[in-house]
């Protein structure tokens, strides 16, 4: 459990809009290890959004370094890190994103398809996936004929299908109802328990974040506040004064 | 694919809307082609019956004339009225410029040769009068050359003996009508009997051509003493773009003939090429700007597009695979436009004459001989039915290559923030 999976080391993004510039992130080192629940909490503009899709490969650093296991995403080309992203990320976005056109099904075989698994072999494997999820019976529903927390888990069995090391959420709950957010972050943690799956989150959910192994917080793109599990768990007792509450809240 | 065809039903309207750009396109397409291949027909039609021999094969060793025709008509010496000046037809005619009337069916046996006639032309009397004589087959000839302008009475058939056609001024001349018996000769004196069946008009108002009679090539080689010669085939080829090649085909299979053209099969051949490639451009201006339509709602559909286009890159797409759903998309536009395209364009070009025939036919009657061209003739080949399919499908998937290379360069940062 102590190996470290992601680490980056002084990381900096700066984007340029027309004459601005914008310092998103601004020498970041944060360390995260195999099988453990980050949440990344800061308010809007924090570089919360831009630090997530980094890990994931969307995008480069301006500066520093970013190393997932022995692989420095800033040497690949765009193709490689579209690659990367393939075998390594299981994406889950805060409007799941799903392919309306698609079934649940065939939503969770697109990555599958991607990495050239055949047909019968990934069918069978979306099934299992969605079975996982508990959404056995709804196999064949289309997007628009499921609920927001039903979404979120077919989008959570497409982001497991290629059996990625690194989960990763932007907003995972954002628009879920607090039941279904509870029982979204129950499926994760079980999930995780069974695979040792790596998974960082950004959130502004306190019910997220009271489930993570850590909290991390950000401040102007720079790393402000770290709490462990316990931490977290004391500063929901408490007053709630310091900086990844006020992230939070 | 199966994709590509289930975003596009989601968004019928607007596939819909696309996809009309290259069925309008395609439609106009075959229309044209199917006008332009019926107007063509008709041309072909209408040169094969209006406008006379298309070539004249006559023995190789006749000098070429000034003109071109070939036969008697190019003979625009002196012409001998006495009794004793018959000397230079005879010499002009003479047995080295016939051929024999073997070659006529060799000719009949080459490759895109519609019909022929042979002619002999000669000198003889007619009561005494000199004139030019053309023996002629009466079943062939008015189908392969104009015919003639019959005025009164009519044609001698191949069966009928002794039957004579006059030209109006030698009618006249002699003092004879429709039923009149004359005496035909080589000779100022002697010779057959021969009726009257038919005085047609003269071309022409002078020179040897108001001054001939026509009866059989039999009659004609028996008077002139050429058995079994002629001096002329004339000859129709089954379409006037072919009579180049089929007279040089003759030329070159047939030992000493030369195969003359008239002029003016090249004429109409080139008009009704240029009515063909112009009917052409327009179709494919109509199918660009059905081009351009689907590039239009291809590329608003990318802009909606955008959160799926960012999501499918994050979660391992590669540009080129974003390209092909794009792609695909494009194609099955160009499919679905291409065969409805199709389909209306079978439709028009199907129901255009009869819509045309009576609606156009009043204002073309007004022009003299508009006749024959008065209501459009349309003729779908499946040549152009494949050209336009070919041509939708095409254009279709082209359209989409700008806008599916747009969608892969996408950046998927942005276009996961895209709402």
């Amino acid at each position: 459990m102590s190996e470290v999976v992601v680490r980056t080391t002084e990381v900096a993004k700066t984007y340029t809009r027309g004459k601005e510039s914008i310092q998103a992130l601004r020498g970041l080192d944060l360390e995260i290890k195999r099988g453990e629940t980050v949440a990344i909490v800061g308010r809007s503009g924090s570089g919360k959004t831009t630090l997530l899709n980094l890990i994931a490969g969307l995008d480069k650093p301006t500066g520093g370094k970013i190393k997932v296991d022995e692989t420095n995403l800033r040497d690949l080309s765009d193709s490689e890190l579209t690659n990367f992203r393939l075998k390594n990320i299981g994406f889950i976005f805060q409007f799941y994103n799903l392919n309306p056109t698609l079934s649940a099904v065939e939503n969770v075989e697109v990555p599958m398809s991607l990495a050239r698994i055949p047909k019968s072999e990934r069918h069978a494997r979306a099934i299992e996936l969605l079975t996982a999820v508990g959404l056995q019976a709804r196999t064949s529903h289309m997007p628009d004929e499921m609920s927001g927390g039903e979404q979120q888990r077919v989008a959570v069995a497409r982001a497991l299908a290629n059996s990625p090391p690194i989960l990763l959420g932007d907003e995972p709950t954002g628009d879920l109802d607090s039941k279904s957010t509870k029982a979204l972050m129950d499926l994760l943690r079980s999930l995780r328990k069974d695979g040792g799956m790596t998974m960082v989150f950004v959130t502004h959910d306190p019910l997220v974040v009271s489930r993570c192994d850590r909290a991390i917080a950000l401040r102007d793109g720079k790393l402000v506040q770290e709490l462990s599990r316990s931490e977290i768990e004391k500063a929901r007792i408490g007053t709630m004064e310091n900086e990844v509450l006020e992230g939070v809240y | 694919m199966n994709m590509a065809v289930r975003s596009l039903r989601r968004r019928k309207t607007r596939t819909i809307l696309t996809v009309s750009g290259i069925v309008i396109g395609v439609a106009m397409i075959l229309v044209l082609l199917s006008i332009s291949a019926g107007a063509s027909t008709q041309t072909n039609g209408l040169l094969r019956n209006a406008l006379g021999a298309q070539i004249t094969v006559v023995n190789g060793t006749i000098p070429t004339f000034p003109g071109g025709g070939g036969s008697g008509v190019t003979f625009t010496g002196g012409f001998p009225s006495g009794g004793n000046g018959g000397g230079g037809f005879a010499t002009f005619f003479g047995t080295g410029s016939t051929l024999n009337e073997s070659v006529v069916s060799t000719i009949d046996g080459i490759s895109g040769v519609y019909a022929t006639s042979p002619q002999l032309s000669t000198s003889g009397y007619v009561n005494g009068d000199a004139v030019l004589l053309y023996g002629i087959d009466p079943s062939t000839f008015a189908s392969v050359t104009n015919g003639l302008d019959i005025t009164s009475g009519t044609m001698f058939t191949s069966s009928s003996t002794n039957g004579m056609v006059l030209s109006n001024t030698l009618a006249s001349n002699l003092g004879v009508s429709v039923g009149s018996s004359v005496t035909v000769g080589a000779n100022s004196t002697g010779g057959s009997s021969y009726t009257v069946t038919g005085i047609y008009m003269a071309a022409t108002t002078f020179g040897p051509e108001t001054r001939s009679a026509y009866i059989t090539l039999s009659d004609a080689q028996a008077i002139s003493g050429e058995t079994s010669g002629v001096t002329e085939i004339y000859v129709k080829a089954n379409s006037p773009s072919i009579v180049s090649s089929v007279a040089s085909l003759i030329d070159s299979e047939i030992t000493g003939v030369r195969a003359e053209t008239a002029a003016t099969v090249g004429v109409a051949t080139s008009l009704s090429g240029t009515l063909g490639t112009l009917f052409i451009v327009i179709g494919i201006v109509a199918l660009i700007a059905g081009a351009f339509g689907v590039i239009n709602t291809m590329m608003m559909s990318i802009s909606e597009r955008t959160r799926e286009v960012g999501t499918l890159r994050a979660i391992g797409a590669q540009k080129r695979e974003i390209m092909k759903i794009f792609m695909n998309e494009a194609f099955v536009i160009g499919v679905m436009g291409a065969v409805a395209g199709v389909v209306i364009g079978i439709v028009v070009s199907v129901a255009l004459p009869s819509l045309t025939g009576s609606s156009v036919a009043g204002a073309a009657g007004r022009f003299a001989g508009a006749g024959p061209l008065s209501s459009l003739s349309t003729s779908i080949t499946a040549s152009n039915v494949l050209l336009s399919l070919g041509l939708g499908i095409i254009v279709g998937t082209i359209a989409g290559v700008y806008p599916a290379w747009r969608a892969s360069r996408m950046d998927p940062v942005e276009a996961l923030r895209h709402v």
